[in-house]
């Protein structure tokens, strides 16, 4: 439906349009179609790539329906629509979880302190939240105005919702078009959740010099009583922290956390350890070296209560997203539930954040008392293990397809190096043990093979300043600082985790500013140099070139995003407010930022991806993201790459793939590098600037290909493009494909490219 | 049909791959073919099967039935250093994207292949790739050369121990002279 008067009077109520701190753009609180022709315009270039993970649709009645080739299913849709329909469902899925945290966090703080609570990010960030500001047209105040943008947000996923039933929509780019609106409402929604447990819960902001935590099993002191929080909500666990302060005991205890509240904990006291990434969940928890452990929401293994219960740890969830079919104590006094736990050795469910924070604190000492945590022995391991008759069956279930048998029969045999490297390669699942004939507990075999070392993370600063933008604004969209590099999402590698470090590490070295978020900046932490250093030791932190920073939890990936919108708003001087077709088309030609999700396993990371695609940023994903079964390429040169040059009012045909995708998979770490550096390129950037990206390709093209890069005409648009160092072989090897000089243009926007209510104007400042 | 090793892989639908144990018959469909490809992945790089890399076959069998090649991921520094230089450089995703254009012009411009032979990838990803082909590129052929069961292939080997994929890899060469 399109708006009508009221509509339009209660959106402008709502953002406060008489506040003057910008112009009201042309989508204030765009519904989920208002900027499908933006979508539209996106997926000309870039068409969705499907590789359905399933021939069938089973959603209905009428099936199951096969789909396969042209086949049709019994409502009418074809194997594109139900593939769109996917990608609509999973950025609804990953959206709906993040906009569910923000909404706790807000509804939890506004109690506690009032929706007029103020926002205040400290003195070097002024554009508080880009995406409020660009998407909604809101300037945010306090925390009822982020109540405001969440409302927005949920509204949004209602109506994405009912287009993914039996009889709405059907055609494969409409459903795309709704995917990348729920990816644009989930960053939105994740800058609202930080922005809350930010101010909230006083986390550091405008610091780019946070302290270093430990990272690792190995950093904990298991002779202390030991708390384990794991989810993405550090609602009560900072609540348990100031109780166990004021109980005066928070030194005689160690509080670790897995996964994003580890980080979030962190940010609140840097006493915290960080465990480490999802996939050491069932690894950790198994050691039984957590006394408590503290469910909240998200990436929690689904069968906790039994771990706990066989690792001898207690258990308190904490969220009605996650009840585990647990008691719920919530209204019982914090004696009487202390009780249950210590005496009748109880699981509970305590909805109060507050309630479950006093009496975490309170439980810790007592459920600590006589434990003893021994880490497996290798001889016991070798126990263990004996059984193994290397049947394979482990490694037929592995998703990493791992020869865990090898491993298995290895510490049988007293071997423990293949049970290391598999360690390193492990996502932690455990379905290999639940198909070992012989319930040969492989995951705690991995204890006896592990390092045992300690790591360290340096804690997330949330939002990249406006000084640090004003500073490197320039030098992004001419292409003088290479790339912005964002490293962010899960712990599903391929390979080594050990990996990300090396990525990370090459585009530091190359003074790209390489960014990270969630898993992947624990990751990152898990390699130390001759030295003994780790890369958040090795690198400085600011935004900046060669800097390595890690912005915090998942939901701190809106700052990354909105890093790029700060570019257009405080360096080009583009308004935001309202306007998120233009700067999503300026990110789109000039900035040249690129998210690597190399271990992505969730709808989370799938949203956050389809987020950054609609802003214009692509995505390179590892390899087992193809099981999310959708990508958005081009055809590389043989595509049509006209833009306008916004200036001249005038249609180019730059010939140029830049950036050649939005959202692609690669099979190899050489391949992820080599891409990350071209899907830099920009066609804004300056000859100095492409020279220098160039350069980068090139060079690392040489060192992983063996030869220059057999694309490069694609990216050569005169003589000034060519790096100085490679200028005679690449003139030699131009003149060998027939390559002739492309289009100049000095603004290239896609406004003008196709029907759109934005004047031409609008992108040129 | 077979079950694939790996369970991620396990078909779900209807239509999936003809598994040929006999190395001459797949022969007979390969030599059919008037414009195969081949296309490498990574792991053939470091499979080694007795003194003789993985991708040391498929060079031959490229060579052997006249395939242009095509290099994904980083497998093109490899088959440079045993002196071959593929046709083409693709991600398999674009190499992909480009096989399901029935017009495009092939990786030698002689008009898209109608066989395409796939070696080397993670089985996990390949076979999502290959689901690609089997539901949009009505108009070729796949066969995977691999020691597995890939269910989205048109024609796959089934799952063999390492000595018997060499001996079906040989028998396989010696049927395409």
């Amino acid at each position: 439906m399109s708006k009508g008067k009221i509509k339009e009077q209660e959106i402008l109520k709502t953002i406060r349009a008489e506040e003057n701190w910008e112009p009201v753009g042309p989508t204030p609180m765009p519904e989920i179609s208002d900027l499908r022709r933006w979508d539209r315009r996106l997926l000309k270039t870039y068409k969705p790539f499907y590789a359905p993970f399933c021939d069938l649709c089973c959603f209905c009645t009428f099936g199951k329906c096969d789909l396969t080739g042209d086949k049709k299913g019994a409502c009418g849709i074809n194997i594109s629509g139900q593939q769109g329909r996917w990608a609509l469902i999973f950025s609804l899925m990953g959206c709906s979880a993040h906009g569910a945290h923000g909404r706790h966090l807000v509804d939890y703080l506004i109690e506690k302190y009032g929706e007029d609570y103020k926002i205040d990010l400290g003195g070097q960030v002024a554009v508080e939240a880009p995406h409020i500001r660009t998407v909604i047209g809101l300037k945010p105040e306090t925390l009822g105005d982020l109540r405001k943008a969440i409302e927005y947000v949920e509204r949004g996923i209602i109506n994405g919702v009912s287009a993914t039933h039996m009889g709405q929509e059907g055609n494969d780019i409409d459903f795309e078009s709704k995917s990348l609106h729920i990816g644009m409402l989930d960053h939105v929604a994740m800058e609202v959740a930080d922005i809350a447990q930010t101010i909230g819960f006083k986390f550091p902001t405008s610091v780019a010099d946070t302290p270093l935590v430990p990272l690792g099993w190995g950093a904990v002191d298991k002779s202390k009583p030991v708390v384990t929080c794991v989810g993405h909500n550090a609602a009560v666990a900072t609540v348990m922290i100031d109780h166990l302060m004021k109980n005066g005991i928070y030194d005689q205890v160690e509080v670790t956390g897995i996964c994003c509240t580890a980080h979030d904990n962190a940010r609140y006291s840097d006493k915290t350890k960080i465990i480490g990434p999802l996939s050491k969940q069932l690894f950790f928890l198994r050691t039984g070296i957590a006394d408590l452990v503290i469910t909240d929401e998200q990436c929690v293994r689904c069968d906790i209560p039994e771990l706990a219960k066989a690792a001898g740890s207690a258990l308190i969830a904490t969220s009605d997203k996650i009840s585990y079919g647990l008691d719920d104590v919530t209204h019982k006094e914090v004696d009487e539930i202390i009780r249950l736990i210590v005496e009748e050795k109880k699981q509970v469910l305590i909805r109060d954040v507050d309630k479950a924070g006093e009496v975490a604190a309170k439980v810790l000492p007592l459920v600590a008392k006589g434990r003893t945590k021994e880490i497996l022995t290798k001889e016991k391991a070798q126990e263990l293990a004996n059984k193994c008759t290397a049947c394979g069956m482990c490694d037929r279930v592995c998703p990493n397809l791992l020869k865990i048998s090898a491993a298995t029969s290895g510490v049988r045999d007293g071997k423990f190096e293949n049970m290391s490297d598999l360690f390193a390669k492990c996502i932690g699942c455990g379905k290999c043990e639940q198909e070992c004939p012989k319930s040969i507990p492989i995951i705690t075999l991995m204890q006896a093979a592990a390092s045992w070392d300690t790591y360290n993370v340096r804690v997330g600063r949330g939002p990249i300043h406006d000084v640090e933008i004003r500073k490197v604004g320039a030098p992004i969209v001419l292409g003088t600082i290479p790339g912005i590099i964002a490293i962010v999402g899960c712990s599903n590698f391929p390979e080594e985790i050990e990996e990300v470090v090396e990525i990370a590490e090459e585009f530091a070295k190359r003074k790209y500013i390489v960014v990270l978020s969630g898993c992947a900046a624990m990751a990152a932490g898990y390699k130390k140099d001759a030295e003994g250093k780790t890369i958040y030791e090795k690198f400085k932190p600011e935004f900046d070139a060669g800097g390595v920073l890690n912005v915090g939890s998942c939901v701190a990936n809106a700052h990354i995003t909105g890093a790029a919108m700060k570019v257009a708003n405080i360096f080009a001087k583009l308004p935001l407010r309202a306007n998120y077709e233009v700067i999503a088309d300026y990110i789109l030609n000039r900035v040249g930022a690129v998210g690597l999700a190399w271990g992505a396993y969730s709808q989370k990371a799938f949203s956050i991806g389809t987020g950054c695609n609609r802003l214009g940023i692509p995505v390179v994903l590892g390899p087992h993201s193809a099981k999310y079964r959708r990508l958005y390429l081009s055809r590389k040169e043989e595509d049509d790459w006209t833009v306008m040059d916004g200036r001249k009012k005038e249609l180019i045909n730059t010939e140029e793939p830049s950036p050649e995708h939005l959202s692609t998979v690669v099979e190899s770490k050489e391949r992820a590098i080599i891409t990350l550096a071209k899907l830099c390129i920009r066609k804004n950037d300056t000859p100095q600037g492409r020279q220098l990206k160039l350069n980068h390709y090139i060079s690392l093209y040489k060192q992983y290909m063996g030869t220059l890069p057999d694309d490069l005409q694609n990216f050569v648009r005169n003589d000034k493009d060519i790096p100085i160092v490679y200028k005679k072989e690449v003139t030699e090897y131009l003149k060998s494909v027939g390559w002739k000089p492309k289009p100049l243009l000095t603004l290239p926007t896609l406004i003008g490219t196709y029907e759109s209510n934005i004047p031409i104007e609008a992108v040129v400042k | 049909m077979s079950l694939p090793l790996h369970y991620v892989n396990v078909l779900t639908g209807l239509k999936g791959c003809r598994v040929i144990e006999d190395p001459q018959a797949l022969g007979k469909v390969m030599k059919k073919a008037e414009r195969p490809l081949l296309v490498f992945g990574p792991r053939c790089i470091d499979i080694d099967l007795g003194g003789k890399l993985a991708i040391e076959y498929g060079v031959e069998i490229a060579k052997t039935m006249g395939a242009a090649t095509c290099a994904t991921a980083h497998t093109k520094k490899k088959l440079l250093e045993l002196g071959v230089t593929p046709d083409s450089t693709y991600d398999a995703v674009e190499i992909i994207n480009h096989l399901k254009d029935p017009n495009w012009v092939g990786v030698k411009k002689q008009g898209n292949h109608d066989l395409v032979m796939f070696l080397g990838m993670r089985t996990d990803f390949g076979n999502q790739g290959l689901s690609t082909l089997k539901h949009y590129a009505p108009h070729l052929k796949t066969i995977t050369l691999c020691p597995y069961v890939y269910p989205h292939a048109t024609f796959s080997l089934a799952n063999l121990k390492v000595e018997k994929w060499k001996e079906y890899l040989e028998n396989l060469i010696q049927s395409l002279k």
